[in-house]
C-alpha cells in the first residue's frame, strides 16, 4: 500500500477551478455540459443533414428541403454534452521510485485533472493499471465528488509489471464510450510504450500522455560493479557502470523520451513530460498550459 | 634474466603466487553490488548495444586483469632484483682494493693527495659499473673489508671509511665468486697481488723530506741522562734545505738547518740534559714537502728525579756503598727486624730478607731469602753455578756483563710464570723477574752477594741501576706507528697530549686505539701509566717515490643501457601504470 498523501490544499483547488480541459476533438456525452460533443442532438447550433429514418424526431425534418427535393431530410444540431475522461494511472512497481515517487506525483496529476474535469461537469473515471486493470472509480460527475476521487487515489496499491496493452484492451472492450484518455505513466513497459497507446487509438479515444520520470531515471547515480535488478520482474543484469556507460544510458533515455514524443506528435496525441522533482504547482499551471492541455 | 635476490624457482613461485592472488582478488572484486532500479529496460538496451558494438568492451575486462597482473608482477619481481645483462650490464663481483699505505697521503701536483685521487677513482669505478654489480671494498691495512654488496650507498660509505695508516700491508684474498680484482695504488707498498688484478695507479713523483727515526734513550754514562736520536731523510730527486727543530715541554729547543742532497740523510743524537721531563717534539720544515705525516715526531722524556729506596739488610758493604754513591738513588738503610711497609718509598731492596706479604712497591730481592707465599718455591741448591745466558735486551740487564761472575751457591727456584733474566748452564734460574699486571714488579737474585764476586764486577752497579730504573723509574714511551695502536695495559684510558680522551677499546691483555697521525699519548689504568709515542718513523713510508704509473685497466667496465638496477625501472613502470589506471578509472576509461 502506498502511503497516503495530502494531495491539495484549498488554495490550490481554487486555482484549478478556473481551468478547463481543452479537448481537441468533440465527444458525445450523456448529459449536457460545457463542451461540444460529437453527438447531434437538441442543441441550437445547426450541424448537418441526413436522411430521415423511421423513429427520428420528425420535429427536426426540413420541410423546405422536402418541397424542393421530395425527400425527407432531417436537420441535425450540435449539442453541448459532458466529456468522459478516463484517467489511466500506472501503478506498477517502477512507479514507486523517485523522491517523491512517480506514483505519488502521478496521483497528484490525476487528482488535479479529475478536479478540473469534475468542475467542468465532465464524467471522470480513474483506472489504475499495471499488468492489468486494478479496479476503477466509476464515472463521477460534479465537483462534490472530488473527495471520492481523492479517497480512491489514496487507496490504490502499487506493484507488478507494466502491461498497458492488456490493461487498456480489457478496459476499452468493456467501455464503449469514447473520451479523453489521460495516460499517466513512466512508460517502462517491456512490450513497448506504443502497444497500450495503440489500443486507445484503436478505440478512438482522444489521448493525452503524461510522461513522468524520476531523477534516477534521467540521471542515475550509479557507479562501479553492480547487479541491476529490475523492480518489476526481478530480472538481474551484471554491469560495470562507468561514466561512459552512464552517458550511453542517458542517450538511450533521451531516445526513449523522443520516441514517445514523436509517437504522440505523429498521431496528434497530447504529450507532456516531467520529472518528479519539478514543482507540482508549476507543472499544472504552466507546463500543462504550454502543452495546450489547459486553457 | 636472473634474479640477484631469488633463485629461479623462488622467482617462478613468486610470479605464480602473485598472479594467482591478483586474479583471485580481481574476481573477488567482481562480486557486484546488488542495486534495484525502477526498470532495467533501458539498461538492457544500452548494454546489449555496447556489447554488440564495441570490441573494447569485450576486451576491457581482459585488459584490466592483465594490467593488474602486470603491475603485481612488476612489483613482485622487483623484489627479486632481476637483472638482464643486455640492459643492466654485468652484475659480477669485483674486489676493489685501495692501497692504504701512508705513502698514499703524499700530495700530488693537483693539490690533492694520492689517497684522495684513489678514492675518486674508486667511486668512478663503482659509479660506472653495472647497477647490479657487487663490490667488495677492502684496503691493504685489513681494517676495512666490507661484505660484498651492490648497494652503492654502502659501497661509498665503506670507501669513505678507509684511511691510510702504517702497518704491515696485506692484500685481501679474493673469494671464489670474485670475477674481477681492481687495485688502486701508488705502487710503493711491496704487495703480492693475485693474478689478473687490474691496477690503477695514482702514483705521481713527489718531493719529500721526512723524519725516519726519533727516539729518546738513556745515556749509560750519565746519571738520569737522556738523549734524542733524530734521523731525517731526503727522498726528493733534488737537494733540499730543511729546518729541524727539537722542542721540549719546558720550551727548550734545539734547531738545525739541514742541507740534504738528493737521497741524503741526517742522523744525530741530541743531548737532552737541559730539557725538562715531558713530551718532546721533532719537526722539520721546508717548502714543497709532499708528505706531512713524517714531518713531525714525538717522544717522551722521563722526569729526572732520584729514586727513594729502602734497603733492608743485615749488612752488605758493597751494596750500601754502591747505593750511597749512586746519585740516582736516595737510600735509607734499616735492619730486617725494623722493616715496616712504607708507601713513601719508590722501591725496596731486600738483602737476605723477604717480608711475609708482598710489598706494595717494587722490590729487588737478593740472596737466599726465606720462603714466602709470594715468591717462587725453593727447589734445592745449585753448587758453583755459572751464568750461561742472560736476557741482554731486558731493561734490567742492558749493558750488564756476567761473563766472569763466580757463584759459590744459588737456590734453585721454580721459574713458572716468571721471566728468567739469567740462568746457569743446567738452566737453574739465577736472576728472575716478575712483571704481573696489577702487582708491583720485583727482581730476585737467587744467590747472595756474599757467595759471589758479582759486587766487584763492573756490571753490578749497572745492574743495580737498571733494576731500580726498571722497577720504579718512569719508563720511556712505547714507540708505535700511526694506525691502530695497541698498549699493553688492560682497560687503559688514552689521552692525547692536549688532554683529550681518545676513544679506546679493550683487547686481550691490552687496549687499542686509533692514531691517525704522529702524536704523544698517555695510557693510564689505576696506578699504571705509560706514554706512547706514535711516529711514522719508517723510511719505507717516507720514501714516497719509486712507485709505478702503470695503468692496466679499461677506464670503465661495460655497463648496460640502464644506469639503475632493473628493479628500479620496474617499480617506476608499475607506479606509472598504477597512476594511469587511477586516472583512467576516475575518468571512466577503465573499469
Amino acid at each position: 500500500m502506498t502511503k497516503t498523501v495530502s494531495l491539495f490544499d484549498d488554495e490550490f483547488l481554487k486555482k484549478l477551478e478556473y481551468l478547463s480541459i481543452l479537448s481537441k476533438r468533440l465527444f458525445a456525452g450523456q448529459f449536457k455540459a460545457e463542451r461540444r460533443a460529437m453527438r447531434r442532438g437538441t442543441g441550437l447550433e445547426f450541424a448537418d443533414y441526413r436522411q430521415y429514418v423511421a423513429g427520428d424526431d420528425f420535429r427536426h425534418l426540413d420541410w423546405k428541403a422536402y418541397l424542393r427535393l421530395n425527400r425527407l431530410i432531417l436537420r441535425l444540431f450540435e449539442e453541448e454534452e459532458d466529456l468522459p475522461i478516463y484517467m489511466f494511472l500506472d501503478s506498477s512497481q517502477s512507479m514507486t521510485y523517485g523522491d517523491p515517487t512517480k506514483f505519488d506525483y502521478g496521483r497528484r496529476v490525476a487528482a488535479a485533472l479529475c478536479y478540473i474535469g469534475l468542475s467542468n461537469l465532465d464524467r471522470v473515471n480513474v483506472i489504475p493499471y499495471a499488468d492489468k486493470v486494478r479496479g476503477e472509480l466509476r464515472p463521477q460527475r460534479g465537483k462534490g465528488r472530488i473527495f471520492r476521487v481523492f479517497r480512491f487515489l489514496e487507496e490504490i496499491a502499487t506493484g507488478g509489471q507494466t502491461d498497458a496493452r492488456e490493461s487498456f484492451k480489457t478496459y476499452c472492450t468493456e467501455t464503449r464510450r469514447r473520451g479523453l484518455a489521460v495516460v499517466i505513466s513512466d512508460f517502462f513497459d517491456v512490450s513497448g510504450f506504443q502497444t497500450g497507446l495503440d489500443i486507445l487509438r484503436h478505440f478512438k479515444h482522444d489521448i493525452f500522455v503524461v510522461h513522468i520520470a524520476s531523477h534516477e531515471d534521467v540521471e542515475p547515480q550509479l557507479k562501479g560493479e553492480l547487479v541491476l535488478v529490475d523492480s518489476e520482474n526481478n530480472v538481474s543484469r551484471e554491469v560495470t557502470v562507468t561514466p561512459s556507460l552512464l552517458a550511453s544510458y542517458k542517450a538511450e533515455y533521451n531516445r526513449f523520451c523522443t520516441d514517445i514524443e514523436s509517437y504522440c506528435s505523429k498521431y496528434q496525441l497530447g504529450y507532456v513530460r516531467t520529472v518528479t522533482d519539478f514543482p507540482f504547482e508549476e507543472l499544472v499551471l504552466k507546463v500543462f498550459r504550454q502543452g495546450r492541455f489547459l486553457k | 634474466m636472473r634474479f640477484l635476490a631469488l633463485s629461479g624457482l623462488q622467482a617462478a613461485i613468486l610470479a605464480v603466487v602473485t598472479a594467482g592472488v591478483i586474479v583471485a582478488l580481481y574476481f573477488l572484486k567482481l562480486r557486484h553490488r546488488r542495486m534495484v532500479v525502477a526498470s532495467s529496460l533501458l539498461w538492457g538496451r544500452v548494454l546489449d548495444e555496447r556489447q554488440a558494438q564495441s570490441l573494447w568492451e569485450k576486451l576491457r575486462r581482459v585488459i584490466s586483469i592483465a594490467l593488474a597482473v602486470l603491475i603485481g608482477l612488476l612489483i613482485a619481481m622487483a623484489l627479486g632484483r632481476p637483472e638482464i645483462h643486455r640492459l643492466t650490464g654485468g652484475g659480477e663481483r669485483t674486489l676493489l682494493v685501495l692501497d692504504a699505505s701512508p705513502t698514499m697521503l703524499a700530495r700530488t701536483s693537483d693539490g690533492k693527495t694520492r689517497w684522495q685521487n684513489a678514492v675518486t677513482a674508486a667511486l668512478r669505478i663503482v659509479n660506472s659499473s653495472a647497477p647490479s654489480s657487487e663490490f667488495r671494498v677492502a684496503d691493504t691495512t685489513g681494517r676495512v673489508d666490507a661484505a660484498p654488496t651492490s648497494d652503492r650507498r654502502q659501497i661509498r660509505e665503506a670507501i669513505e671509511k678507509m684511511k691510510p695508516m702504517a702497518g704491515l700491508p696485506r692484500f685481501p684474498e679474493p673469494d671464489i665468486e670474485t670475477a674481477h680484482v681492481r687495485f688502486i695504488t701508488d705502487g710503493i707498498a711491496p704487495l703480492t697481488v693475485p693474478k689478473g688484478t687490474i691496477r690503477e695507479s695514482v702514483y705521481e713523483e713527489a718531493d719529500n723530506v721526512g723524519i725516519t727515526a726519533f727516539e729518546i734513550r738513556s745515556t749509560p754514562s750519565s746519571a738520569l741522562g737522556y738523549e734524542a736520536y733524530v734521523e731525517v731523510h731526503n727522498y726528493s730527486k733534488a737537494p733540499r734545505e730543511t729546518r729541524l727543530i727539537v722542542a721540549g715541554a719546558g720550551g727548550q729547543r734545539i734547531e738545525r738547518t739541514l742541507n740534504l742532497k738528493a737521497g741524503g740523510e741526517f742522523g744525530e743524537s741530541f743531548d737532552l740534559s737541559k730539557f725538562e721531563g715531558g713530551g718532546v717534539r721533532a719537526i722539520i720544515q721546508g717548502p714543497g714537502d709532499a708528505l706531512a705525516l713524517d714531518d713531525e715526531a714525538f717522544a717522551y722524556l722521563p722526569v729526572a728525579r732520584q729514586t727513594k729506596t729502602l734497603l733492608v739488610t743485615k749488612g752488605s758493604p758493597y751494596l750500601e756503598t754502591l747505593l750511597k754513591l749512586d746519585s740516582l738513588v736516595d737510600v735509607t738503610t734499616i735492619k730486617p727486624e725494623q722493616y715496616q711497609p712504607d708507601p713513601g718509598f719508590d722501591a725496596y731492596i731486600f738483602d737476605g730478607f723477604a717480608p711475609l706479604d708482598a710489598p706494595a712497591r717494587p722490590s729487588l730481592l737478593i740472596g737466599e731469602v726465606p720462603p714466602t707465599n709470594w715468591l717462587p718455591r725453593p727447589m734445592g741448591t745449585a753448587q758453583n753455578p755459572k751464568f750461561a745466558s742472560w736476557a741482554e735486551t731486558h731493561p734490567a740487564m742492558r749493558y750488564v756483563s756476567l761473563h766472569d761472575v763466580v757463584l759459590q751457591r744459588a737456590v734453585r727456584l721454580d721459574p713458572s710464570n716468571l721471566t728468567v733474566l739469567a740462568e746457569s748452564e743446567d738452566h737453574a734460574p739465577l736472576i728472575l723477574a716478575s712483571d704481573m699486571p696489577g702487582t708491583p714488579r720485583w727482581i730476585l737474585l737467587s744467590f747472595s752477594l756474599a757467595n759471589s764476586d758479582f759486587p766487584i764486577h763492573s756490571g753490578f752497579p749497572v745492574f743495580i741501576d737498571n733494576a731500580l730504573a726498571w722497577l720504579s723509574r718512569e719508563p720511556l714511551a712505547l714507540r708505535r706507528q700511526p694506525g691502530l695502536v695497541t698498549v699493553p695495559i688492560e682497560n687503559a684510558e688514552i689521552k692525547a697530549l692536549n688532554g683529550d680522551v681518545v676513544e679506546a677499546h679493550p683487547r686481550e691483555s691490552g687496549t687499542i686505539f686509533q692514531a691517525d697521525g704522529p702524536g704523544l699519548y698517555v695510557a693510564t689504568h689505576e696506578n699504571v701509566r705509560q706514554y706512547v709515542a706514535v711516529n711514522l718513523g719508517n723510511s719505507q713510508y717516507s720514501n714516497v717515490n719509486g712507485g709505478s704509473s702503470r695503468k692496466d685497466l679499461p677506464e670503465t667496465t661495460a655497463a648496460g643501457w640502464l644506469q639503475q638496477e632493473l628493479w628500479f625501472y620496474m617499480v617506476v613502470v608499475a607506479a606509472v601504470l598504477l597512476t594511469l589506471e587511477w586516472i583512467t578509472y576516475h575518468r571512466g576509461v577503465t573499469l
